[in-house]
């Protein structure tokens, strides 16, 4: 899993590459909480070259919404292959979750 | 149409050995001609399996093994995945899709397997997760 970082304005763009699951969702934590650390309360993740999630994965990016809300922050995600996002509305958590087509519509939202 | 052996394999009790095992079944998989969203459901399935057998059913013991086997025809896929641990019951897995199961961190996997597969069944004291996908080739 490679995770890129990019700061627009005052939102940083969470660019995942590979695979969100057990293996790899310490790693993915500890930029996040980085983020956390840095008081930057709104993120955008980029799931465009993320091609599968298991529930580890989704039970991360629950963490990563109630974390960054609780300090009035947002989370939200955008480019979600079709796949994933039935995995969401399966377990609903899609509820939980922003989730947008493109990076304007993400951005915008906030 | 007999089925066929697709895997018989067995894995150390390593969360860090799913993913090739997984990796692995998949790369034989895609030669039945599933779809991309068939063939996708089936590997989260077998992920979500192989990690509730070595965390919850080993309990990460090394010295104890997940064994993984894949039968298959042109119309359908079985897999079974046994521990070695002490048996679980699954029907005391809450529902994670009510409002105050939504946010809680865990409890998806066998939700998801259940949800995705045909048809699963708990064999051996809940030793073993039977799971049947059908399919139609080509589509």
């Amino acid at each position: 899993m490679d995770i890129d970082l990019e700061k627009i304005n005052d939102i940083t763009l969470v660019s995942l590459n590979g695979e969100l699951t057990v293996d790899n969702t310490h790693r993915v934590r500890e930029a996040f909480k980085k983020i956390l650390l840095e008081k930057r309360p709104k993120v955008l993740i980029d799931f465009d070259k993320v091609p599968f999630v298991d529930s580890s994965g989704i039970a991360l990016l629950i963490e990563i919404v109630k974390g960054f809300a609780k300090i009035n922050g947002r989370a939200c995600l955008c480019h979600v292959n079709k796949k994933i996002v039935a995995v969401f509305e399966i377990t609903k958590v899609h509820k939980l979750f922003g989730i947008y087509d493109s990076h304007e519509d993400a951005l915008r939202s906030f | 149409m007999a089925l066929r052996m697709i895997m018989d394999e067995s894995v150390g009790s390593q969360l860090n050995l799913v993913t090739g095992c997984v990796a692995g079944a998949v790369k034989k998989l895609e030669g039945l001609g599933l779809d991309e969203a068939t063939l996708f459901n089936v590997k989260l399935c077998l992920h979500e399996a192989l990690v509730n057998a070595v965390n919850h059913g080993n309990k990460s013991n090394r010295d104890l093994a997940v064994r993984v086997v894949i039968k298959a025809d042109d119309h359908e896929i079985i897999i079974q995945v046994t521990d070695q641990g002490e048996g679980f019951d699954f029907s005391l897995i809450p529902d994670p899709t009510t409002e105050e199961n939504i946010g809680k961190f865990h409890g998806r996997g066998i939700f998801l397997i259940q949800s995705t597969m045909d048809s699963v069944r708990f064999l051996d004291g809940g030793r073993t997760i039977s799971m049947v996908k059908t399919f139609n080739k080509g589509m």
